[in-house]
């Protein structure tokens, strides 16, 4: 074969998965539960849409590598 | 004893070969070494033929004949030239071949041409080394037998090596996985020693020389037969080359007929199931991990592996022990490396694998080979050294949308000699692996939006009842509440930031600053006050905020209080620092003052986390 074969790896580091998932996690679930308390504890008219929709946006962010982070590093190559 | 019967339609095709003798070409074969492998449940003959050109014309191809009943389980093929003598093979490559159909050769024969890389001129004289694996030739006999009994096995074949060509010189060897033999065709020349039968020398043979031997020998190796063999290789570009394998497995030796007893089994394996087998071992790539091995019921605790840096060899142990005719299916999986198998070349990735079964002693019936690309793939196109059929579908797995390109390739009878690479060429954008994760993303979003939704939206069924209406209204003075509170600790924040300039006039003595500062702080305060008005009103006018109301007006007051008493350190300060006053005659002024601040807030910090509290 010729010189310019090379081999593909994953964009991260396979040991990295469980660390990666263990931080994004924490982090995204942190920002879940200040979503929550401040839904919970403004008043209806307080509340402010454009903050909601932002803490909401940047949980789920990480909430989302974090998960895919879970799946990864339990064996489970989405 | 019983008798073997010659298959009779092999005599028949052998006279009717005789007929046909005089339509061969001018090759000569002028001296052929036969040795036929039956060590295993494979018969493996390697024939290796010296070719003359006795003819005038060159000759581009030669011809390769089988007789119908191994024609039809002929699993593999190869020739290559051999140069060099003896052991010294300097193979380059093997050679085209491909099956003909020769006009004026016998119909009932299969044929195969070998196309030369360069004519064989006349005079000309070569090495050919043609590999030939069939399965399913070895015939147990007698077809059943107990436990105790060992297997035999009947092997047909010519001492003639058929060809239609004239054979100057030629020699049959057989070998036997043991030194036993129950019988042997005796033909002149025939000597049988240790575990092999030497047939030959045999000198100038007509084209088209049969002469039928049977030998039927002891054949203890397991008769392992995969029925059906699905491979599942998924490629996840995140880092892993999943391969999941299901069997089907048989025992396709002499059949078990009795009863089974586990007993004698236990206690001397190699006498009591001397044709079963225990386990099997599976030559994996190097660096294979989350190795499983399960059937329908679940895990079997029965395997083994061990590895290096070399393979990884996985040891499984089916439930039983496989007798004739016993089955079973089970299914192992593993996975790989991504950087072992997927290689980028040229803009295009190729997964580079191996195609059959690990297991060195499995013949399988029939192998599906499935590759799972990743989803998004592109242009996608196989190169496998060997005709297979070939088919696309897709399939549906974790976190999909449109589905992952599944190239299916089937193949019948497939023996360990197909081990060979195959190549899957795939064009696939990195960026398509961020779908995934956009996904999730997007999914959790989703839930968040649908909180928020439940959070604004107003479910109440009934608007006029007295309860919604309290609660409506307990809503308002709570939102008028979180205002006032607001509106508290932002003038809090302006009184810091009073005290703070203090601290820098007392730094740098810059008067100017400090009253530009003050200056701010008052319009600041003025506004807020103003703001404060409405919801000080409404709170009043509420009938729900009575219980509050002490509490508010009490933090108002002691603001407003605590406001003054700040402005009048302040402008203290700020004379004195004009008047160039000592620094302890300041802090002797605002002493008083100072105290009452501190004290002040205090209390104006509890009453905020009272309010707070409700």
């Amino acid at each position: 074969m010729a010189q310019s074969v090379k081999p593909i790896s994953s964009p991260v580091p396979d040991s990295w998965y469980p660390t990666l998932a263990v931080f994004m996690l924490a982090i995204g679930l942190i920002v879940t539960a200040s979503f929550f308390i401040y839904e919970a504890t403004s008043s209806r008219k307080n509340r402010s849409l454009a903050k909601e929709l932002t803490t909401g946006a940047v949980a789920s962010v990480f909430l989302g590598f974090g998960s895919l982070f879970l799946l990864l590093s339990s064996g489970v190559y989405v | 004893m019983k008798r073997i019967r010659f298959d009779l339609s092999l005599l028949f095709v052998f006279g009717f070969c005789m007929s046909f003798s005089t339509v061969c070409s001018d090759l000569v074969i002028s001296k052929l070494d036969r040795r036929i492998d039956l060590t295993s449940q494979l018969v493996r003959t390697t024939v290796s033929l010296k070719v003359e050109n006795n003819g005038v014309d060159s000759v581009s191809e030669i011809l390769l004949p089988f007789p119908e009943h191994q024609a039809r389980n002929l699993a593999f093929l190869s020739a290559m030239i051999s140069e060099g003598k003896d052991k010294t093979k300097s193979s380059s490559g093997s050679l085209p071949i491909e099956a003909t159909n020769p006009k004026g050769k016998p119909p009932s024969l299969t044929w195969y041409s070998v196309s030369l890389p360069k004519e064989l001129s006349k005079g000309g004289s070569l090495t050919l080394e043609v590999k030939a694996v069939f399965t399913h030739v070895l015939r147990p006999f007698p077809e059943k037998i107990s436990q105790a009994d060992v297997q035999l096995v009947a092997f047909q074949d010519s001492a003639h090596y058929l060809s239609p060509y004239t054979v100057k010189v030629q020699s049959l060897t057989i070998k036997l996985p043991e030194p036993r033999v129950e019988s042997y065709t005796k033909l002149e020349n025939t000597k049988f020693s240790g575990t092999e039968i030497k047939y030959g020398p045999y000198e100038n043979l007509p084209p088209f020389s049969y002469t039928p031997i049977v030998v039927h020998y002891v054949g203890n190796k397991p008769f392992a037969v995969a029925q059906e063999l699905v491979r599942e290789i998924e490629i996840s570009h995140w880092g892993n080359v999943q391969i999941t394998e299901n069997y089907n497995l048989v025992h396709a030796g002499a059949e078990i007929t009795g009863e089974f007893s586990r007993l004698d089994y236990q206690a001397r394996p190699h006498v009591r199931g001397a044709s079963a087998f225990r386990n099997l071992v599976a030559k994996l790539p190097p660096r294979a991990h989350s190795i499983y091995y399960r059937d329908e019921i679940g895990n079997i605790s029965t395997s083994n592996v061990w590895s290096d840096s070399a393979k990884t060899l996985l040891e499984i142990e089916p439930r039983y022990p496989m007798f004739g005719g016993w089955r079973t299916s089970f299914t192992i999986g593993y996975g790989l490396p991504l950087k072992d198998f997927v290689f980028q070349s040229e803009g295009k990735r190729f997964l580079n694998i191996s195609f059959g079964c690990p297991m060195s002693d499995v013949v399988i019936e029939n192998l599906i080979v499935k590759i799972v690309l990743p989803e998004g793939s592109k242009e996608i196109s196989v190169s496998v050294p060997f005709p297979v059929k070939q088919s696309q579908e897709t399939k549906f797995s974790h976190l999909d949308m449109v589905g992952r390109p599944v190239i299916v390739l089937e193949k019948k009878n497939v023996v360990p000699e197909h081990n060979q690479y195959i190549q899957v060429y795939y064009r696939f954008c990195n960026l398509s692996l961020l779908w995934e994760p956009l996904m999730l993303i997007f999914g959790f979003f989703l839930f968040f939006v649908a909180c928020i939704v439940y959070m604004h939206a107003d479910f109440t069924i009934s608007k006029s009842s007295p309860s919604y209406v309290a609660k409506l209204q307990w809503d308002e003075v709570q939102t008028a509440i979180q205002q006032f509170q607001n509106i508290m600790n932002r003038c809090l924040v302006v009184h810091d930031k009073l005290e703070a300039s203090l601290r820098e006039l007392s730094r740098n003595g810059n008067v100017q600053a400090c009253k530009a500062a003050r200056k701010a702080a008052d319009s600041l305060l003025k506004e807020l006050s103003k703001e404060l008005k409405p919801i000080l009103s409404f709170l009043q006018s509420s009938p729900q905020a009575v219980q509050i109301m002490p509490k508010v007006e009490e933090l108002v007051s002691k603001e407003r209080e605590l406001q003054e008493k700040l402005m009048l350190k302040h402008s203290t300060v700020v004379d004195s620092y004009e008047k160039k006053s000592g620094g302890r005659d300041i802090e002797n002024r605002v002493a008083a003052v100072q105290q009452k601040i501190t004290l002040l807030r205090q209390e104006v910090d509890e009453i905020l986390e009272v309010i707070d509290e409700i």
